[in-house]
């Protein structure tokens, strides 16, 4: 249990935490405002990721530049998926979005030439050689932690770096959120939830407003695909699996569908159940092997998804009747 | 000519599978509104606990099969009991039946991953031996699952159009309202869904496993999606359309990769074939091919 009381741990889990924050609350616009299962968010984080490591790896392109691009290119995608399915009723149109994210992951995973194919970004062809790959995730988060040396000592690393990107940016974006929800656009929005026709025969456009909200749902997943690209440097296909969709929904319905505040409870309380596995090694746990107690992450997010929808389907600090729509 | 008749023969091996694997899916849809994301990890499960039996304690096949389709039901029943008769109750939305599906599976993956391991497994069946049909190569074991596939397609067909319960289901799925009044016992129907929903994954899962010759625990969850591409072109909630739908779809993905279709796709592309199907469907007939215009979607 000493991992525990390690700085080191908790400042994983709180990077961690922040970039699924940024990735829920994606999640969070689109259900709690908008009424939209998307159960293929993880795609859009797979979009930007991508493009990030393409254009800096093989382009030589500036980071921020290719962020930018990234996340442009994750809105786009939501337009697409909008477009086409978001027309159909919520259980369709859920199983379209994770059809439309495995395509994405299937093109990455076979087109070698430009994404590496499966063995990730490492596979890149780079002019610069190995040290090309990680240079300016490195670069950026180097610089930070130089300036956070004085302060905090040997503490300063990465993860530590990573926070201070990050956690302004939840901060900033939650803001940006809970003012979206007082708007007349959300509450449209909050009335096509429950019934498309009133909006309608109030000469209100409920597919468009749809749209808008999975747009912007998509930008979070985009920018949450940069601050991962920036975290981990490398990317490979398996990162972006179904799966992943459901670590930021199990956060949303934690949190409850329209607790914008709640995310950063639920958000922590994910990375320190995705981090913690490895060092659970009290018996009996203790009967595992490391590898084995990374598959305990998997089945506790399962059990606390199902817990939550016998027991709490309104999450910690949502509202019944929000949740049990439908 | 040969290549015709070998991707076709493919086709109908591997459309077999996704038409057992798609029914279970499509019936629980019928009579609980529940899109099942389970479904994938009890493939894996059957396959793999098929395995155990037969390879590890090396007890009969056929009887590793039959024990296995028993646990299938088992869990199915279990998860009945403690989950889904709850989440009736309550009145859970789609979202919640959605989201108790995924936590299913993300739990039964793990599980599955601790008892059998990880390792790539194969059965103890000569997966080489091949049959030569008029210039087409014909794997031993896909002729075997061919035959038997075909014969459990046969016997769901005629259990859903003729046995008291399989009725019963479909009187349910038409009109929950009027059948419960007209006597049907609706515990009893949901529960019988699930049981076979349960017996046919395992089914399904060893009859990949055999067609695949090697397999691993993400076997049954790669599939999912197109299973639920073979529901939905076969008209969701409707059992006889996810058979058709499952044959069709199977031959569809294989004799894509003829060069007569857009040059033929590649075979690492098969899963996109279908994931594109299933889009596709959506988009153009969402009613599916036996379903009418003015079906809700």
């Amino acid at each position: 249990m000493d991992a525990f009381v390690q700085p080191g741990f908790w400042v994983f889990v709180l990077a961690l935490a922040g970039i699924y924050g940024i990735f829920a609350l994606g999640l969070q616009i689109q259900y709690g405002v908008g009424g939209i299962m998307n159960f293929g968010h993880v795609g859009m984080m797979a979009v930007s990721g991508y493009t990030i490591a393409v254009l800096v790896i093989k382009y030589q392109w500036s980071f921020w530049w290719a962020a930018f691009v990234g996340v442009v290119l994750a809105a786009l995608l939501g337009a697409l998926l909008g477009l086409t399915t978001l027309r159909l009723s919520g259980d369709y149109f859920a199983i379209a979005s994770i059809a439309f994210a495995e395509i994405t992951r299937y093109w990455i995973l076979n087109t070698d030439s430009v994404t590496g194919g499966t063995q990730g970004t490492l596979a890149i062809p780079n002019p610069l050689g190995f040290g090309g790959y990680t240079n300016q995730p490195d670069l950026i988060l180097t610089w930070i932690s130089d300036r956070l040396y004085p302060i905090v000592g040997d503490e300063a690393s990465r993860d530590m770096s990573m926070i201070f990107i990050v956690w302004p940016f939840l901060f900033l974006f939650i803001w940006i959120a809970s003012k979206l929800q007082q708007t007349s656009w959300a509450r449209v929005l909050r009335a096509t939830r429950e019934d498309d026709d009133v909006p309608r025969s109030l000469g209100k456009n409920v597919f468009r407003f749809r749209l808008q909200t999975l747009v912007i749902g998509s930008v979070f997943g985009g920018i949450a695909g940069v601050f991962w690209a920036l975290q981990f440097a490398l990317l490979a296909p398996e990162d972006f699996l179904r799966i992943v969709t459901f670590y930021g929904w199990m956060i949303l319905i934690l949190a409850g569908a329209t607790r914008v505040k709640g995310l950063i409870i639920a958000s922590i309380f994910f990375g320190f159940l995705y981090g913690s596995t490895r060092f659970l090694e009290f018996w009996p746990l203790s009967l595992l092997s490391s590898p084995e107690r990374a598959y305990l992450r998997v089945f506790l997010i399962g059990f606390v998804i199902i817990l939550l929808m016998l027991k709490r389907p309104q999450g910690l600090f949502g509202k019944r009747q929000e949740m049990v729509l439908e | 000519m040969s290549d015709l008749i070998q991707y076709t023969f493919n086709g109908l091996v591997v459309g077999s599978i996704f038409a057992i694997a798609a029914v279970g899916i499509s019936l629980l849809y019928s009579v609980l509104r529940l899109v099942n994301f389970a479904a994938g990890d009890f493939l894996t499960l059957g396959a793999f606990l098929t395995y155990f039996l037969s390879v590890t304690l090396e007890l009969n096949f056929f009887f590793s099969i039959v024990v296995s389709m028993l646990a299938g039901m088992g869990i199915s029943w279990f998860l009945e009991l403690v989950l889904w008769r709850n989440l009736r109750r309550n009145k859970a939305g789609t979202l919640a039946l959605f989201l108790v599906a995924t936590g299913v599976a993300l739990m039964l993956r793990p599980i599955i991953q601790f008892l059998f391991g990880t390792e790539t497994r194969k059965f103890n069946i000569d997966i080489l031996k091949t049959y030569d049909f008029l210039g087409a190569r014909i794997a031993h074991t896909q002729l075997l699952v061919l035959i038997f596939a075909s014969a459990s397609i046969l016997v769901i067909a005629l259990f859903i159009s003729k046995a008291r319960i399989g009725k019963d289901m479909r009187a349910y799925a038409n009109n929950p309202g009027l059948a419960a009044v007209s006597g049907i016992n609706v515990d009893r129907v949901v529960l019988a869904t699930w049981l076979i929903s349960g017996a046919l994954g395992s089914l399904a899962g060893v009859f990949q496993g055999l067609v695949q010759g090697q397999f691993n625990n993400s076997m049954g969850e790669s599939l999912l999606l197109s299973f639920f591409a073979a529901v939905v072109l076969g008209t969701i909630g409707d059992a006889y359309g996810a058979l058709v739908g499952g044959l069709l779809l199977g031959l569809f993905m294989e004799l894509s990769q003829l060069s007569f279709f857009f040059g033929g796709v590649p075979s690492n592309y098969k899963p996109v074939v279908a994931f594109a199907t299933l889009v596709l469907v959506l988009l153009f007939k969402p009613e599916g091919i036996f379903g009418y215009r003015g079906r809700k979607v």
